[in-house]
């Protein structure tokens, strides 16, 4: 295992299973840039000539003493001892964001010879929904693989909608369908599903339909209604970013076990979180984004007695260097980067691991990407290296990897 | 405006032009291939041209293929040059002249240079160029094709003298990115003039003005051109492979030797009082008699062997205990080796199930001895369920009966809908639901046969088969997710010309052509896969051999025969040169002894080890000294007929896609699987040789058996491995996409499988899928980046309801079956998804409008669309029950003088990758999202009140379970 040792958390006791009844996942597609974020260091300056090295923004104190954030950050400051900026997350895998970000999905590399599940579906194989009135897997974004439920099967895959507005694909009747034509039309599809005998394969898919209109029913759709939300609720959230994760906050009420929410709003600064070249003068509108939609979140959370039970997960597909490129903004970064946890009964401590004075290396306490993954499991009260079946194949649910034990020894 | 005929006759004209003058007619099209030097420059002097074509206009999209080596899809150099050249009839007089390209072209007219369009810019991979809006985009007025996106349009003016004039525009095609090539893809080419004092645009033609330049006439213009370009590309396949047919003739020959001194397999008398239609039911009915046979003896005992005990020993025992490496030298999976018993002795003793070996594992509470030795023990019940089995003397029937007798022959109608979506995927039309239902001729079934086996869209029901199969994976940005190149285009050629089964291996094996162009050798491609080629061998050996080495790829097959030296041998051989075996490729020992009891894996070959091409399937064929090429060596052994396995294999899988299930099963692992019908199985893989491994008389054995035709038993909840009677059966995602849209009839108006649009990005990050015309030409969306500018959201609508019935957008691995269990996302988006918004909503263009105007009678209508829709005539009830439902205002419902749609006269918005990070491209790409979550306009042609009614009517069909269900 020399391999690891430098990539790797340390290897500790035996870790308590965590009480998290609920994972709220951020994906900031793109990268985001620990050094401007989470993980500040000495100023750099992009347009001198040669450009600095270093934060972009000024660096805040926090309520954790001696943790230290970007001033965009300013609200989650506040809430830090409810928050662990995990530091020296490091991977890999730079090159390419679809490849990276399937990394941070699945915690493994992709094989050519299995497909594997993301970690929303792993976690709804393992737990399923908290009420079997609602799915256990949602995702807030764009559809793709590597959020899929891989080899464990549509069973354990995502139900999405793309934002706030247009409700889950599939749920969502059109606009000119309402209660008395939908009841037309179930009334006229009725004596064609009755043409097959009950316990026959076509008769389980009329118990799909009669489950699939459910949940296109006022029951679970009432949780996409962000208007019955009291207005300073919805105002504290934010913007767009800020509305999903109050919708979130909503699933995981009604007992959505695992919520994905992507804050896909390259129209910012017009590369997201990629903030390549001019992409990173406008930074700073998505980092407050962020700041705005996350404190909120953790408030709300908490205000609800939810915080303890949910664990909130920022995470990103790679960070940033320090550098700047030749258009003032930043490249890929894997070597160390910085992963977010909040919420979900942890021991928190504002900030884990250290990196150096341009965080580009993990100096104390390396996370690698399955011991991440392991800390999110064993919050959430899944044993990391419990085995899955592919087939015939036993899979680990994380390859190897070993929850941060400082967060889950709770004195 | 154009004539229909006239249309037509360019299907005529466009042939390969041997010569160089152009007859005066027609526009003469080369393609220069040579003499660019890989440089976005014009050339010094005229460049010699590597093919030619004719077209009627000075118009032209797309290129026929580059074609090589055995007529498979290969790459043009990038640039290449096409030169239209030919003479134009223009009246004399001013005109100004319009010319699109999507890189640098140049126009002369009678040798003077009229107009031109520019290199495009280098660092196309910027995505903040361009805008979106194409404010720079030129409005020539109404009925004008506006350009559709990254091609440049420049105007010229001309005066024409005495005609006619000599016209030769020169177009760059593809270019460089920097160092690197771009695709060799023309844009929209295209000269168009307009006469001094008049407002419509002409395409420039040998006659003078041709068809004026509107989007309907170009999209005519499209579809023909195409066509012919499509046809031309299979005359150059053929020439291509007439330079093997020798070698090949000479195969078939050896072929024929070796079964004439191999024993047949007799064809088995037939069996009393069952069905037959040829040799397949002769076969199926004697196995059945033998099974029937073997049932009575085992309805002694109250355990049901097959239903519970050969489940629970699937699950939890079989894993460990079978085939050549059976933990403990126990097999669990043949009755006989199971009797036999292992190291520790018997592992049943018939009728004392609590003395029996296998009872006291199970319930050992020695954390060495317990069985099985990983995961949850047995329950109480389980075992209890063994030891009763084992007391009443282990019976262990090898089938069970499921049905004790046939089903009668599937009706006309039933037969007909099964047959059109088995063999072309689609359902057929009204028109031919109602020939063949009056025809009342007896051999109208193998008429219709052999129509559907000759019927050009054969090719693309067999598509998803073999993407599943052979993991066909691209991905239209930046593949990096194991993905292959997109080689569905060679496969759906290969298909179309009905290559032989062992002629496709091998070319498949050769690798030859495009890796991102779409030839063969895009499988060999296998984006960050730290070990490629061994990915590739475990998915040859498992579709051609039924030699699953999906383990062998980091370690030896914990119970199966396979190692991992076999699979890196079999993947040099693929590679063509010797395979390192990375560290990644490996299990860390210290891993593999973490536990206590010995593991359960091996690894033999350490990582880091070189492993040369070598056959490494001795028992299957003893091949000979391999020559200088393995690929060909491999190709060659895997098709012999000599190796038997091959020919099953093929077979197996034939049988299994329309009968439901192999003869053997799991069809990837041979080792672990048992056939049904050995005798059978054996047959049809002789009948293959025979026929010269074509598919097409193996499946028209199949489609013309009784077995094939048995009406449906809808209680079967999976296939019956006698064949009584077909189970309901879930059609694939494709089929249902395909039928749904075929059916109503709705143009989908899809976007183009493409994130770049204007080709500005080097060759390897951006392939370009086109318009997909079946569901199969879909692939993944590929936003893993997240970015709204980078969706696809009519596509998006058609790939969710692929993906909830089962269909994967990304393929990282093959796949011989797929999930097709129901789950409520399938009738959601059946339900309530946007296709199907689309499908039922009555727009002014959906076919479906027409169909409600034009019927005479409410129930006139629903006969109309049960028959387009399920394909069978409606019960009295039903049409008493949707009649009924269109009766109100039926008389009124036409709105004879609605105002018609007006059609559209904008800049449609263009994202591509040179622009998508842009503001406005978000803003654009969604309101097309909610132009799409919309649907169409309804149309104003019916009142309000009985569309809607009838929508619900058509909603209702789209959601019967007929409509996912083979009849």
């Amino acid at each position: 295992m020399a391999a690891r040792s430098a990539h790797a958390a340390p290897v500790s006791a035996i870790v308590p299973k965590g009480k998290a009844e609920h994972c709220i996942f951020l994906w900031l597609g793109g990268g985001m840039a620990q050094v401007d974020t989470f993980d500040p260091k000495a100023p750099g300056d992009a347009s001198a000539k040669p450009s600095r090295p270093g934060s972009y923004y000024k660096a805040i104190e926090t309520s954790v003493p001696g943790v230290r954030v970007t001033e965009h950050l300013s609200q989650t400051a506040r809430l830090m001892e409810h928050v662990t900026a995990v530091r020296t997350v490091n991977h890999r895998v730079v090159d390419e964001h679809a490849f990276a970000t399937n990394l941070v999905h699945t915690g493994r590399m992709i094989s050519g010879s299995t497909v594997y599940p993301s970690i929303g579906s792993i976690v709804a194989h393992q737990r399923s929904a908290a009420n079997d009135r609602v799915p256990p897997y949602m995702l807030i974004g764009y559809p793709n693989v590597s959020r899929g439920p891989g080899f464990l099967g549509a069973q354990s895959g995502f139900i999405y909608l793309t934002d706030t507005s247009t409700g889950p694909a599939g749920f969502t009747r059109p606009a000119d369908v309402d209660d008395r034509r939908a009841a037309e039309r179930l009334a006229l599809v009725e004596p064609l599903q009755q043409r097959f005998p009950a316990g026959s394969v076509p008769a389980d898919y009329r118990e799909a339909q009669a489950e699939a209109l459910r949940l296109a029913g006022p029951e679970f759709m009432g949780h996409f209604d962000l208007k019955s939300e009291p207005g300073s609720v919805r105002q504290r959230y934010g913007g767009e970013f800020g509305q999903r994760c109050l919708l979130a906050r909503r699933l995981v009420q009604a007992g959505v076990r695992f919520v994905e929410v992507s804050h896909n709003l390259n129209f910012v600064n017009g590369t997201g979180w990629d903030t390549h070249n001019a992409g990173q003068r406008q930074q700073h509108l998505l980092i407050r984004e962020l700041d705005t939609a996350f404190s909120a979140l953790i408030e709300d959370l908490r205000g609800q007695r939810l915080l303890e039970k949910t664990l909130i997960v920022i995470a990103t597909e790679f960070g940033r260097p320090a550098a700047f490129d030749s258009g003032g903004g930043r490249g890929h970064q894997g070597s160390a980067f910085t992963l977010v946890l909040a919420g979900g009964g942890l021991r928190h401590c504002g900030a884990y691991g250290v990196t150096d004075a341009l965080s580009k290396t993990c100096e104390e306490n390396p996370v690698s990407i399955p011991d991440f993954h392991a800390t999110i499991h064993t919050a959430l009260g899944i044993d990391p290296h419990a085995e899955l079946l592919d087939g015939a194949r036993p899979v680990p649910i994380t390859d190897g990897g070993r929850p941060i034990g400082a967060l889950l020894d709770a004195g | 405006m154009f004539s229909r005929i006239r249309f037509l006759a360019f299907v005529v004209l466009l042939v390969p032009c041997p010569g160089e003058a152009s007859d005066g007619d027609v526009v003469l099209a080369e393609i220069c291939e040579e003499g660019l030097a890989g440089r976005d420059a014009w050339a010094e002097t005229p460049l010699a041209a590597a093919g030619s074509f004719s077209l009627p206009c000075f118009a032209c999209d797309l290129l026929p293929q580059k074609y090589v080596g055995d007529g498979v899809r290969g790459d043009r150099p990038s640039p290449t040059l096409l030169r239209l050249s030919g003479v134009s009839a223009l009246p004399a007089g001013k005109y100004r002249v319009l010319l699109r390209s999507r890189s640098a072209a140049r126009l002369w007219i009678n040798e003077r240079l009229v107009v031109e369009t520019p290199f495009p810019p280098k660092n196309g991979g910027d995505g903040s160029q361009h805008d979106t809006e194409r404010k720079d985009a030129l409005d020539l007025g109404i009925g004008y094709r506006f350009a559709p996106g990254g091609e440049y349009e420049r105007i010229g003016e001309c005066e024409i003298q005495s005609p006619p004039v000599k016209v030769r525009l020169e177009a760059f095609v593809g270019g460089r990115e920097g160092k690197n090539p771009r695709r060799v893809e023309l844009g929209e080419t295209v000269v168009a003039v307009q006469a001094a004092g008049e407002t419509a645009w002409h395409v420039l033609s040998p006659q003078g003005k041709g068809m004026a330049y509107t989007d309907a006439d170009w999209a005519k213009y499209q579809s023909i051109t195409h066509a012919a370009i499509r046809g031309l590309d299979a005359v150059a396949r053929a020439a291509l492979r007439a330079g093997s047919e020798a070698s090949w003739r000479g195969r078939r020959e050896n072929a024929l030797n070796w079964l004439a001194t191999t024993d047949d397999v007799p064809v088995p008398p037939l069996e009393r009082g069952f069905p037959a239609n040829n040799p397949v039911d002769h076969f199926i009915a004697k196995r059945f008699n033998e099974v029937l046979r073997e049932q009575r003896l085992a309805d002694g005992g109250t355990v049901d062997f097959i239903k519970e005990v050969e489940p629970l020993l699937e699950a939890r025992c079989v894993e460990c205990h079978r085939g050549p490496k059976a933990k403990g030298g126990l097999r669990l999976d043949a009755a006989a080796l199971a009797r036999e018993g292992g190291d520790s002795g018997p592992a049943l003793i018939p009728g004392k199930g609590a003395e029996s070996e296998m009872i006291r594992r199970i319930t050992s509470h020695d954390g060495d001895e317990v069985m099985p030795p990983k995961g949850e023990r047995l329950s109480a019940e389980e075992t209890a369920l063994l030891s009763r089995w084992i007391d009443e003397g282990a019976v262990w029937p090898e089938m069970s009966v499921v049905r004790r007798g046939f089903t009668a022959v599937a009706d006309d109608a039933a037969f007909l809908r099964r047959v059109f979506l088995d063999v072309i995927g689609l359902p057929p039309t009204v028109e031919e639901q109602q020939s063949f239902l009056a025809d009342a001729d007896g051999g109208k079934r193998e008429r219709v046969i052999d129509r559907l086996l000759a019927d050009p869209r054969w090719a693309d029901a067999w598509m998803p088969f073999w993407q599943d199969l052979l993991a066909e994976n691209p991905n239209i940005l930046n593949p990096t997710l194991n993905n292959s190149g997109p080689f569905r285009w060679w496969l759906h050629e290969a298909i179309s010309d009905d290559l032989p089964l062992d002629r496709m291996v091998t070319q498949l094996i050769e690798q030859e052509g495009s890796v991102i162009a779409g030839g063969p050798a895009g499988f060999g491609m296998a984006s960050q896969n730290d070990a490629p080629y061994a990915a590739k061998g475990s998915i040859v050996s498992a579709a051609f051999l039924g030699v699953e080495m999906k383990c062998a790829r980091c370690h030896d097959s914990p119970a199966g025969s396979a190692r991992q030296e076999q699979l890196f041998q079999l993947g040099a051989m693929l590679a063509g040169h010797p395979l390192d075996v990375p560290t990644t490729s490996s299990v860390d020992p210290e891993k593999l002894h973490a536990g206590g009891r010995k593991a359960l894996i091996e690894v033999t070959l350490k990582p880091g080890i070189r492993v040369v091409p070598a056959w490494p399937f001795a028992e299957l064929l003893e091949a000979p000294a391999g020559s200088a090429n393995s690929r060909l060596d491999l190709a060659a052994w895997l098709t012999a007929p000599r190796n038997e396995r091959f020919g099953r294999v093929m077979v197996n899988r034939i049988w299994a896609r329309f009968m439901g299930r192999g003869l053997v099963e799991p069809m990837d692992d041979w080792e672990k699987g048992r056939a049904t019908h050995p005798e059978l199985l054996q047959w049809l893989a002789r009948e293959l040789v025979r026929g010269g491994y074509q598919m097409k008389p193996i499946v028209r054995l199949i489609l013309t058996s009784a077995a094939y035709q048995r009406s449906v038993d809808a209680s079967l909840r999976a296939p019956d491995p006698l064949y009584a009677a077909p189970e309901p059966r879930r059609l694939p995602a494709e089929t249902v996409v395909d039928a749904l849209t075929y059916g109503t009839g709705k143009d989908l108006r899809l976007e183009p499988l493409c994130l770049d649009l204007n080709g500005r990005r080097e060759v390897d990050n951006a392939v370009d899928l086109g318009v997909p015309r079946r569901a199969w030409m879909l692939a993944s969306l590929s936003n893993e980046r997240d970015r709204p500018s980078l969706t696809l959201p009519r596509l998006q609508a058609v790939s969710d309801v692929l993906e909830a019935l089962g269909w994967r957008g990304a393929r990282q691995d093959p796949a011989s079956i797929r999930d097709v269990a129901p789950n409520a996302l399938q009738p959601a988006i059946l339900a309530h998804g946007t296709f199907s918004t689309w499908l039922t909503r009555l727009s002014d263009d959906h076919p479906l409008t027409r169909l409600a105007i034009e019927a005479e009678s409410p129930e006139g209508l629903v006969t109309a669309l049960f028959a387009r829709l399920i394909c069978r005539a409606p019960n009295a009830e039903e049409l008493a029950r949707y009649g009924g439902y269109l009766r109100p205002d039926f008389e009124s419902r036409h709105v004879p003088d609605a105002a018609p749609p007006v059609p559209r006269h904008e800049v449609r918005c263009f994202v591509t990758w040179t622009n998508h990070l842009l503001p406005e491209a978000s803003t654009a790409k969604e309101q097309i999202a909610a132009e799409a979550r919309r649907g169409d306009p309804p149309t104003s042609r019916l009142t309000t009140a009985w569309r809607l009614r009838c929508e619900d009517v058509i909603w209702a069909l789209i959601n019967a379970p007929e409509m996912l269900y083979r009849p």
